[in-house]
């Protein structure tokens, strides 16, 4: 069973004249361990295929299956979207998008306790996961004492706590060197491959495609697996 | 996981100089409650603190503090003559202003009858009552004489006898007991040169009415200004006595105004009190209106700074009370350490204040309830910003 099933999702915004479609028909799935790239320009429908599926914009049209629970057929299933996000999704951002008063190991242990962990277990458990990213050393650290990478890897951290199915990376090498953004990505193909999540990283850096396993292109609002585009383009 | 202090702990200095701010005004508010009370405990204190059932004024007056009022000298004979009155006492007040231990003075002059009349001072915390019929004083210790001390009052010396304490006018000034013909002669003494200048224009305009030198000389007499009146007469009620009737008797067969203890306590309360009163209640909610728009804008710049943060939380799945409980708690604890330093600085500042200050622990915790409230109010700016905040804000650059 796939751990992500879009079906048709699509997203128009305005109506009538005015009517922009930002996102045409959408078909693809996700499956456990699987590592997926989203490519594709500014403005090309990325972020709206991306919040789409973090349950944040609603489609126009479409089914959306996460999981194994229908949370979007033509309108939303009535899903508490911020206590099903909690669960079943974790996010990797671009600027890292660590909460600046929290320590490393804080930022981790925070998603594991809106999930209802204790705070003791919460602690240990963000402290592993610490150790796991290799990062232990830096648990008692402010954000802002931290490098990029060190962040990331504690965004990371974050992102795996509740050990969600499927794992939203938007831009995570963006504001990363060249080095640390591979580190980054071998980090993330490390976490698909070990821990059995989806990820779907969202980026217009070609360099880092490299190891996915299946690429997507968007371009105008049209999705198309990465051989599909090149031999369109072609 | 408490994220509100975790985010005061990293904006510590900041915190730490809107607590001072805001605390210093909360400091001046609670200051102010005790000026309120202060003004109404040292306004009422004499009518309190004389241990009288009725006042006797002249009539149509609202004497004797809030306005004059004029007797004659035995005024208090007639009263004690009236059916159901135990004793009448004669009773002088009037405010002065003089140079004692070499700086100027201004306190409230008490005369009374110190063989037994009514009108004297209370408790007496060193030394003794008046016990002689001239030129003994007792002075409250604000006055700043000390037992023993001989104080030049016009012509006269007198000797403290006696201190009382926190006995003072509806100004706060102190009191100075005297007996009532040493009240009377310090009230009505007057300059020798402006005695003899008085003296002479009287007799001149005597002479130039036609009387001879010899008569305008006898006449002279006649046209000095009394010295003996009194501002009003005292009265005790004898066990049983129906003080309506009482009151009636004296005030129709007297022609005098009359007051319970209750009404003249009414009087004051609602006359020179009202004013300022008044003004130090709108202070009070001005500063307490300055303090809670304070507590919310640092609030609200507070929730600006981490609206990244709060949109985070929304997309990693915080629920709504979370974010709410991270900005009540900070303008909550705001509110809290505020308080508290305000209060610190209120009982730092008391001992030291000029004005009597009468706090009531009620007036304190309503303040505090005030605050508490106005501090959530405080916070709705904040949160309803935060949870407007679209999630989508964390992603992007």
């Amino acid at each position: 069973m796939p751990v992500l099933e879009v079906v048709g999702v699509s997203k128009t915004f305005g109506s009538g004249e005015l009517a922009v479609q930002a996102l045409k028909p959408a078909t693809f799935s996700v499956e456990a361990g699987e590592l997926v790239a989203l490519l594709g320009p500014s403005g090309s429908g990325k972020s709206t295929l991306l919040l789409s599926i973090s349950l944040i914009l609603e489609p126009t049209a479409g089914r959306i299956v996460i999981n194994g629970q229908t949370v979007y057929d033509n309108g939303w299933t009535g899903v508490d979207e911020r206590a099903f996000r909690r669960k079943n999704i974790g996010f990797i951002f671009q600027q890292h998008n660590l909460i600046p008063f929290l320590t490393a190991q804080e930022n981790v242990a925070l998603a594991l306790q809106l999930n209802g962990v204790g705070r003791r277990e919460a602690a240990r458990r963000a402290k592993e996961l610490l150790g796991y990213l290799e990062i232990a050393h830096r648990a008692d650290s402010l954000p802002a004492n931290l490098s990029g990478g060190e962040q990331q890897r504690v965004a990371i951290g974050r992102a795996l706590a509740n050990e969600p199915p499927l794992i939203l990376a938007d831009e995570p090498t963006a504001a990363l060197d060249t080095e640390r953004g591979t580190k980054v990505m071998a980090l993330l193909r490390k976490i698909a491959r070990e821990r059995r999540s989806a990820v779907i990283t969202v980026t217009h850096d070609h360099r880092m495609i490299e190891g996915f396993d299946t690429v997507y292109h968007l371009d105008d609002g049209h999705l198309s697996r990465m051989a599909e585009a090149e031999s369109s383009a072609a | 996981m408490d994220l509100a202090f975790k985010d005061i702990r990293r904006h510590l200095g900041k915190f730490v100089a809107t607590i001072a701010g805001v605390a210093m005004l909360l400091a001046i508010v609670l200051v102010m409650n005790g000026i309120y009370q202060g003004n109404i405990a040292d306004g009422v204190w004499l009518i309190e603190n004389t241990a009288t059932d009725l006042w006797v004024v002249e009539r149509g007056r609202g004497g004797p503090f809030n306005e004059p009022s004029r007797l004659p000298a035995d005024a208090y004979k007639s009263v004690a003559a009236t059916p159901g009155v135990a004793q009448a006492s004669p009773y002088v007040i009037y405010t002065a202003q003089r140079a004692i231990g070499g700086s100027d003075k201004q306190f409230t002059i008490v005369g009374y009858d110190v063989f037994g009349g009514l009108g004297g001072p209370g408790r007496i915390v060193r030394g003794r009552a008046i016990e002689a019929p001239h030129y003994e004083m007792v002075a409250d210790a604000k006055l700043g004489v000390a037992l023993g001390e001989r104080v030049p009052l016009g012509e006269r010396v007198y000797t403290v006898v006696g201190l009382t304490r926190g006995a003072v006018d509806s100004a706060g000034n102190p009191l100075v007991y005297l007996s009532l013909p040493d009240a009377q002669e310090v009230q009505y003494e007057q300059d020798k040169r402006a005695l003899v200048a008085a003296r002479a224009a009287n007799l001149q305009r005597l002479e130039r009415a036609g009387y001879t030198p010899e008569q305008a000389a006898k006449l002279l007499p006649l046209l000095a200004a009394p010295t003996n009146t009194i501002n009003a007469v005292l009265v005790r009620l004898a066990p049983g006595a129906d003080t309506e009737a009482v009151r009636s008797q004296i005030a129709d067969w007297l022609y005098f105004n009359v007051y319970t203890a209750d009404e003249e306590r009414a009087l004051m309360l609602e006359g020179r009190l009202r004013r300022m009163s008044a003004v130090l209640a709108l202070f009070r909610a001005l500063l307490v209106i300055v303090s809670i728009v304070i507590i919310a804008l640092i609030v609200y710049v507070l929730t600006i700074e981490k609206i990244k943060s709060i949109a985070t939380l929304k997309l990693i799945g915080a629920p709504n009370f979370v974010i709410v409980r991270l900005i009540l708690e900070q303008s909550l604890a705001l509110t809290f350490a505020s308080f508290a330093l305000a209060y610190a600085l209120r009982e730092l500042i008391a001992p030291r204040f000029p004005r009597t200050l009468a706090f009531l622990p009620e007036e304190t915790a309503a303040t505090f309830l005030v605050m508490l409230v106005g501090g959530v109010v405080a916070s709705f700016m904040a949160i309803w910003h935060a949870l407007r905040t679209p999630p989508q804000l964390a992603l992007g650059g």
